[in-house]
């Protein structure tokens, strides 16, 4: 679905409250495991050192000689069940009503770890300090890291605050392999609904009852 | 060929020593002022109870990320067990210091209201808050269980009721060169020892049947550094050290309690630090991911010729 399309059924379903959810398709045949999402995270949501609210696996299989590499892009599943919102003491962490997307309330959160021991995705952080990656912050950090709060928990939000002004996440509109497919998996009408329904495909350890929205492609 | 991403196990890291005293300081305290009402034993073990969990707030407070912000914690009481344990944790320090405080010489010719009903009554209100201070982290963890497996056992309950009362014993046989305890408490450590014995055993046993992450935790619990912890001082120092001298050294009843709570912190500590994750994606059983990346290749085909080579040189 095109930047506008999104936009125009972000707005027009607004009026149905939580019948949207958002959702993200990972074809797993066209990842190619160049970590362009994980820096096109970085660069918009500004994450401090050793955060990755979207990261590439990558594992090697088979033996030698029937050797290969695979790659398994990561980030939080926005479970339409998430097990960090129940457990969260502040209502810090919460399921957006208009578009069911799990997101956290950084003046809200008292960082007590639970959400993060919580998820079975190990999909949250939360950094003590609000140190960058060198000495002093750059130029970059100091207007970035004021995205978050140290001591308070963060993930990945699916670029909410993108999704509301009618854009793509920056992992999406990155990818340069078209591997990630974003959009409404209760719109039938949707590339990812339509994608779901021609691939076959599977959810990141659906047995755990959590009903993660992204699906891996295979 | 391993069918899986990520598939290595790994222990939770969020939680560690500053928890592990909440919930020795908690659940010793709330067993305390449990067996405070139940054996209606003079107020001093009240005011110790109370101290323990005010102590423990403290440390809790240091284990926050926002501090300031620990009063929002009471908001969700609805769906957060978390939430549920900080609103007794307030009700049960102000019903406890109103109920205490009266029968306590020290502090009652301040205290305007003595022994009335109204003292009693918060009395046991302050004890009902403490069986929920003792009780919340077993249904929390258990909230989190599904991503850390160990935690989710019907077990859980017992284990802190069970080392609650048992932490509750050991302040008293702890303070008995200062304070007389009644001798029930010796037969109820004894009985809670082996009960709490026979718990982990069954714990262990089960967790170490499972797959995959139990199964981990329990490789973990018998393997160092985890092991020294757990084999000397949760079960010799917790358990065998306290009921030999119970039983045959009554006159180092102060000893066993000091053992006994030393048990009990380090029980609840490998508790923690045996949780590991369940993995963080496990790609289901049928998807060839062979297949993935080059879906027409036959990769046995296309190196049939190298393995062939391969095999003659070898040979």
């Amino acid at each position: 679905m095109a930047v506008g399309e999104i936009a125009k059924a972000a707005s027009g379903k607004a009026e149905a409250r939580g019948s949207i959810q958002w959702s993200v398709a990972v074809d797993l045949k066209r990842c190619t495991g160049c970590q362009s999402c994980t820096i096109a995270c970085k660069l918009e949501n500004g994450t401090p050192p050793g955060v990755f609210w979207t990261r590439v696996l990558e594992k090697e299989e088979g033996t030698f000689p029937f050797a290969y590499k695979i790659f398994m892009p990561l980030r939080c599943n926005h479970c339409a069940d998430p097990p960090c919102v129940e457990v969260c003491p502040t209502g810090a962490s919460h399921v957006r009503e208009q578009d069911n997307l799990v997101l956290v309330d950084q003046n809200a959160c008292i960082g007590c770890h639970s959400c993060v021991v919580a998820c079975p995705y190990q999909a949250r952080f939360i950094p003590s300090s609000s140190k960058g990656y060198y000495d002093e912050q750059t130029p970059y950090e100091s207007v970035s890291y004021k995205k978050w709060q140290a001591g308070t928990a963060q993930k990945c939000t699916l670029c909410a605050h993108r999704i509301d002004k009618g854009l793509l996440p920056a992992c999406v509109e990155t990818c340069p392999t078209k591997a990630l497919t974003f959009g409404d998996r209760n719109d039938p009408n949707s590339e990812l609904s339509k994608l779901l329904k021609e691939r076959s495909h599977f959810q990141p350890r659906a047995e755990l009852g959590t009903d993660p929205c992204v699906y891996y492609l295979t | 060929m391993s069918n899986g991403f990520n598939t290595e196990l790994k222990a939770q890291q969020e939680w560690s020593w500053l928890l592990t005293i909440w919930l020795f300081l908690g659940g010793s305290g709330s067993g305390l002022f449990v067996l405070y009402l139940t054996f209606g034993l003079p107020s001093f073990y009240g005011a110790v109870a109370l101290a323990l969990i005010l102590v423990g707030c403290i440390d809790l407070l240091v284990e926050l990320g926002s501090p300031f912000r620990a009063w929002r914690t009471v908001l969700r009481a609805g769906t957060s067990w978390l939430s549920r344990g900080a609103c007794c944790v307030s009700l049960f320090i102000v019903a406890a210091a109103l109920s205490v405080a009266p029968r306590l010489e020290i502090l009652s010719s301040f205290v305007p209201f003595h022994d009335s009903l109204a003292v009693q009554v918060l009395g046991w209100f302050a004890g009902l808050c403490a069986v929920v201070i003792i009780l919340y982290p077993a249904f929390f963890f258990r909230s989190t269980s599904r991503a850390v497996p160990f935690w989710n056992t019907p077990l859980l309950p017992l284990f802190f009721v069970s080392y609650a009362v048992l932490g509750g014993a050991g302040v008293m046989l702890l303070l008995t060169p200062y304070v007389s305890a009644p001798s029930q408490v010796e037969t109820l450590a004894i009985a809670l020892i082996v009960l709490n014995a026979v718990m982990v055993a069954i714990h262990l046993a089960d967790m170490r049947r499972a797959d995959g992450s139990a199964a981990e935790s329990v490789r973990l619990l018998n393997r160092a550094p985890l092991s020294w912890l757990f084999w000397i001082g949760v079960v010799l120092i917790g358990m065998v050290l306290p009921l030999v001298e119970i039983v045959f050294l009554r006159s180092t009843l102060a000893l066993a309690g000091a053992f006994i709570l030393v048990g009990g912190f380090l029980f609840r500590y490998c508790l923690l630090k045996a949780g590991v994750y369940v993995p963080i994606s496990v790609v289901p059983a049928g998807v060839d991911l062979s297949r993935l990346n080059r879906t027409s290749t036959n990769f046995e085909r296309e190196y049939a010729g190298m393995v062939t080579q391969r095999a003659g040189r070898q040979g």
